[in-house]
């Protein structure tokens, strides 16, 4: 099953990265499809971001206060707007974490 | 920042087909320090998913994009049914339509094996650095070798960086967290791009949908959240562009 999941999921990848090289789309895309795609990237890296940050791993519940991920990403955030930098952001990030473990 | 200007210096002379590959291959090379960290943290959280060494190695050339793979992972590690986790890693990819429209144009001409494996190359960050070389004006009929060597490039560190974080996988104890470098990977992404209303909206709206909706069955809210934050996006964009012709 995973190998079957695997492979699907890569032709459709592979389609989405091939569609309009293949001659066989139409040329261009409706203006209101590439306005909505253009905010795929912000809506699924944020959905995916939000519940790492917040969802307690072990409890699987919502943490706010006393919460040491919730500082080192706002942190991170602080770094990634300054510098723009992954391996900088990367380094605070899990640098805050680390910390706030061992202080614990 | 790369060395765009080497060529741009000699109009005269076209850039060769290995002047553009070698031109692609350094306007990758500063991505890397993202990359090669994300390759590698992929490769841990694939075996600490429970897929094995193969299935981790290969899903990096099958699926090749790094957020995909890492929901891939946990959503089979969770147990989720295959329909929930095959729309969540299309829902992810469906951006390289975009990418796929934007390089149409320069690449249309090309053989069926040229734009077969330019396509498979056709990554985010392949395309960030070739789309700006083909619409420098500077670059002639081997434009597309540029693409050949960023994507290349990119290949090789993403598969090598997955390996060895594979190999050093079980090695890494779980209490130095390296799985939360995803997150900051992604935050490092999109905090610096987030300008208008519309991408706020967007970002937000995700946010909460993805907490509201957590306890849904088979882990559905990353792909409820991600449509709810694409819609909201979408209409604060449609409803200040319409102000602004009003005005």
């Amino acid at each position: 099953m995973i190998w079957f999941m695997m492979v699907v999921t890569g032709i459709f990848t592979f389609g989405t990265r091939f569609i309009m090289l293949s001659r066989v789309a139409s040329k261009k895309l409706p203006a209101w499809l590439v306005e909505a795609l253009n905010f795929v990237p912000i809506a699924v890296l944020t959905a995916i971001i939000v519940p790492a940050v917040l969802i307690d791993p072990t409890s699987q519940s919502l943490s706010i206060i006393g919460n040491p991920r919730l500082l080192a990403a706002l942190i991170a955030i602080a770094v990634a707007l300054i510098t723009r930098q992954v391996i900088t952001t990367i380094g605070a990030g899990l640098a805050t974490l680390w910390i706030l473990k061992w202080l614990a | 920042m790369s060395g765009a200007n080497d060529t741009a210096d000699v109009p005269i002379k076209e850039p060769s087909a290995a002047d553009e590959f070698w031109q692609g291959v350094r306007d990758e090379l500063p991505l890397m320090f993202g990359v090669i960290p994300f390759g590698l943290v992929f490769g841990v959280i694939g075996i600490e998913s429970g897929l094995t060494s193969l299935q981790t190695i290969l899903l990096s050339s099958i699926l090749f994009g790094g957020a995909s793979q890492v929901v891939f992972a946990q959503l089979w590690a969770g147990g989720v049914p295959a329909l929930i986790l095959g729309s969540s890693v299309c829902v992810i990819n469906i951006r390289h339509v975009l990418y796929s429209a934007s390089v149409a144009s320069y690449l249309q001409h090309l053989s069926l094996g040229w734009r077969l494996l330019l396509g498979y190359l056709l990554t985010d960050e392949a395309y960030a650095v070739s789309i700006r070389r083909f619409t420098d004006g500077c670059s002639g009929k081997f434009q597309h070798f540029h693409l050949l060597g960023s994507g290349s490039l990119l290949w090789a560190s993403w598969q090598t960086s997955t390996i060895a974080g594979v190999v050093v996988g079980e090695t890494i104890p779980e209490s130095w967290s390296l799985t939360f470098a995803i997150p900051l990977t992604f935050i490092a992404i999109i905090a610096p791009i987030m300008r208008t209303r519309a991408e706020i909206a967007a970002a937000v709206s995700a946010g909460i949908l993805a907490i509201v909706g957590q306890s849904l069955p088979w882990n559905s809210w990353l792909v409820i959240a991600a449509l709810g934050g694409i819609a909201a996006g979408w209409l604060v964009n449609r409803h200040n562009n319409s102000k602004r012709r009003k005005q």
